[in-house]
């Protein structure tokens, strides 16, 4: 009988202790992790190392303002590949945030992004209209992640990996 | 890591076959599963690892912990944790699943945290091995090796099906591989390959292109509702098939997961069909419990209610989903109480069509994000967008994908398998032959069509 309480107790303990690191973990995580601290650099290796580049070439400053509107300066870090050529609807970006502040307007500013590369391809692009379906924006703490490729889940893995 | 993957079919699961054909003794062979299992989960993301870990342990603690109370005749004591438990796995699915949905009832607009592949699934499994040991349907699994292998088992870990506990326990004991299982695994694994590589997949293209559409004819909405109700039944179906076919090369049979639903005469019979385990789920543990329909007509209406809302819950942490799920759960009851006797003596050509449209028009709520996206799509359905019945555009999509629709109808029914079986199984040299080069020719179909279009992702996952 002693033996059998003994057990129950140690049950107890283990079962109670794991909620408590698995709440702690998970809260820890909710409200400390919103930013990374990982440099920018280290991000990007990352991310272009998961990525098939392809059919895309990297932008020069100029064309990051053409295609998003804004100034590359006022981010941390920013990197695009955009599509090689207009038939293509693979790009990658990785911008790290100066303040969050910035974040709000990255998502707007990427989900017109999508939006309008969604219209140039309706109606006769059926490969690239799936492709920008299922295309990745992940906004999170002082990153942000645009993927459009054949799989874009590769690159989001890399980048959870290294965030 | 998912099953229409190059690097599934040609590492993975050879690895696996292979480690555990070698090895002798029933423990490595376990050992082996968990190792591939958590290996198969943490693949692309391993972040979720340990929260699959502490699933693992937390409930293995608790069957014991229900044990020792119950030996102790602390009845009250071993209901409590079992309450607990169902408490912690809810919250933690709540928490992953439903947290930015239920702030943004609040109008509070933040991102949830990312879903932890199948945690849906796995939590409905843990959940079934606490009610199992609390109901006394099975005793305390005191080897932590057979749990972990039940709750992480590759197959089933990300979409189902659920197997529940006592139907697995048995298996985790003693789980001879035969040659026949070998055999027949690899030939449900290539059914289950090809609806998902070559239906499913073909109609998701179509799909996607559809939706891409600003405004549609009457006939391409529905034709994009068609679409989007066989590329759903095929690529569930295609995972069900392939996850039965790798547990039976491995020794564990896992019950079927899906029974021709599009063949359904009603309602009723449709979700006997669907997603199997997932209705037995909510049958055996939520509905059975609260009387079932052994109690008065009301409260089995109630009942019913209940459990379509949690079946529609569970599905996805919005109001379609919601909806979806008592628009089901209204046409089961009018089934069950009200239409069916009359439904029933209708001919079983217009039992299975009319079922079959209610169906495939549920499915709307599945693929609009919201419900204005809903209620658009079927005031097109009707003629809103002023395009007429039916356009070019029409024409252009029936022409592009009719083989697709074609081999979708044709392949929801029984008589194409039972008639290819028919030709193929036997003893003769010819149909050992007619047997073997079409699987080959399928197989090689599916992987050229893998290599050259992209990858694509289960829509179950996301469940």
């Amino acid at each position: 009988m002693k033996e059998n309480q003994n057990r129950i107790q140690w049950i107890l303990i283990l079962k109670w202790g794991l909620v408590l690191l698995c709440a702690f973990v998970i809260i820890s995580g909710a409200f400390t992790n919103r930013t990374s601290s990982t440099s920018f650099q280290d991000m990007r290796k990352q991310v272009v190392k998961a990525a098939d580049l392809t059919n895309m070439k990297k932008a020069d400053d100029q064309m990051i303002r053409r295609l998003y509107g804004f100034d590359p300066d006022s981010f941390d870090g920013i990197v695009l590949y955009y599509p090689k050529s207009n038939m293509n609807a693979e790009e990658l970006l990785l911008v790290k945030l100066k303040n969050e502040d910035q974040r709000d307007q990255m998502e707007k500013t990427i989900s017109n992004r999508v939006a309008t590369q969604k219209k140039s391809f309706k109606g006769y692009g059926a490969k690239q209209t799936a492709m920008l379906e299922k295309s990745i924006v992940e906004v999170r703490g002082n990153y942000a992640l645009y993927i459009s490729a054949k799989n874009p889940e590769k690159v989001k893995a890399a980048f959870d990996a290294a965030y | 890591m998912t099953f229409n993957s190059i690097s599934f079919i040609f590492l993975f699961l050879p690895v696996v076959l292979i480690l555990y054909g070698l090895l002798k003794g029933e423990t490595k062979k376990l050992i082996v599963l968990l190792v591939m299992s958590l290996l198969f989960y943490a693949w692309g993301n391993p972040a979720y690892l340990l929260l699959l870990l502490f699933s693992i342990a937390f409930n293995y603690l608790t069957g014991l912990e229900i044990g020792e109370w119950r030996e102790n005749g602390c009845e009250k004591r071993a209901k409590a944790a079992m309450i607990a438990a169902v408490c912690v796995n809810l919250l933690l699915l709540g928490y992953y699943k439903y947290t930015g949905f239920l702030l943004s009832i609040f109008h509070i607009k933040v991102k949830g945290p990312d879903l932890p592949i199948g945690i849906s699934f796995f939590t409905f499994s843990v959940l079934s091995y606490v009610f199992d040991v609390y109901q006394k349907k099975t005793k305390p699994q005191r080897n932590i090796l057979k749990f972990a292998v039940y709750v992480s088992f590759f197959p089933k870990i990300s979409q189902g099906p659920i197997a529940e506990y006592r139907d697995l326990e048995d298996q985790l004991t003693g789980h001879p591989v035969t040659r026949e299982q070998i055999s027949d695994g690899s030939r449900l694994f290539l059914i289950g390959l090809f609806k998902k590589v070559l239906i499913a997949d073909g109609l998701g293209s179509a799909m996607a292109s559809v939706q891409a559409l600003p405004q549609m004819a009457s006939a391409t909405a529905w034709l994009g509702m068609i679409f989007y109700s066989l590329q759903l039944f095929f690529d569930f179906a295609g995972y069900s098939d392939m996850a039965i076919a790798i547990s039976e090369m491995l020794g564990f049979k896992i019950k079927k997961n899906f029974n021709y639903p599009y063949c359904s005469e009603s309602m009723s019979d449709f979700w006997r069909r669907w997603h199997i385990s997932l209705g037995a789920w909510f049958r055996d543990y939520v509905y059975i419990p609260m009387g079932g329909n052994r109690c008065s007509k009301k409260r089995q209406i109630w009942n019913l209610a209940v459990v379509w809302f949690l079946t529609g819950l569970w599905h996805g942490a919005s109001w379609n989903f919601i909806l979806w799920g008592l628009y089901h759960g209204a046409l089961v009851l009018l089934d069950k109480f009200v239409v069916g006797k009359a439904f029933r003596k209708l001919p079983l050509a217009v039992r299975i069509s009319v079922t079959t449209l209610l169906a495939f028009f549920g499915w709307i709520f599945f693929f609009t994000p919201t419900l204005g996206d809903a209620a658009s799509w079927v005031a097109q359905m009707f003629g809103s967008a002023g395009l007429g019945f039916w356009n070019q555009t029409t024409t252009y999509y029936l022409r592009q994908n009719l083989l697709l629709l074609v081999l979708g109808f044709a392949f929801s029914g029984p008589f194409l398998g039972e008639k290819f079986e028919s030709v193929t199984i036997g003893s003769s040299r010819l149909k050992k032959g007619i047997y073997l080069g079409s699987y080959t020719f399928l197989l090689l179909l599916c992987i050229a069509d893998m290599i050259s279009n992209s990858y694509s992702a289960f829509l179950y996952f996301k469940f």
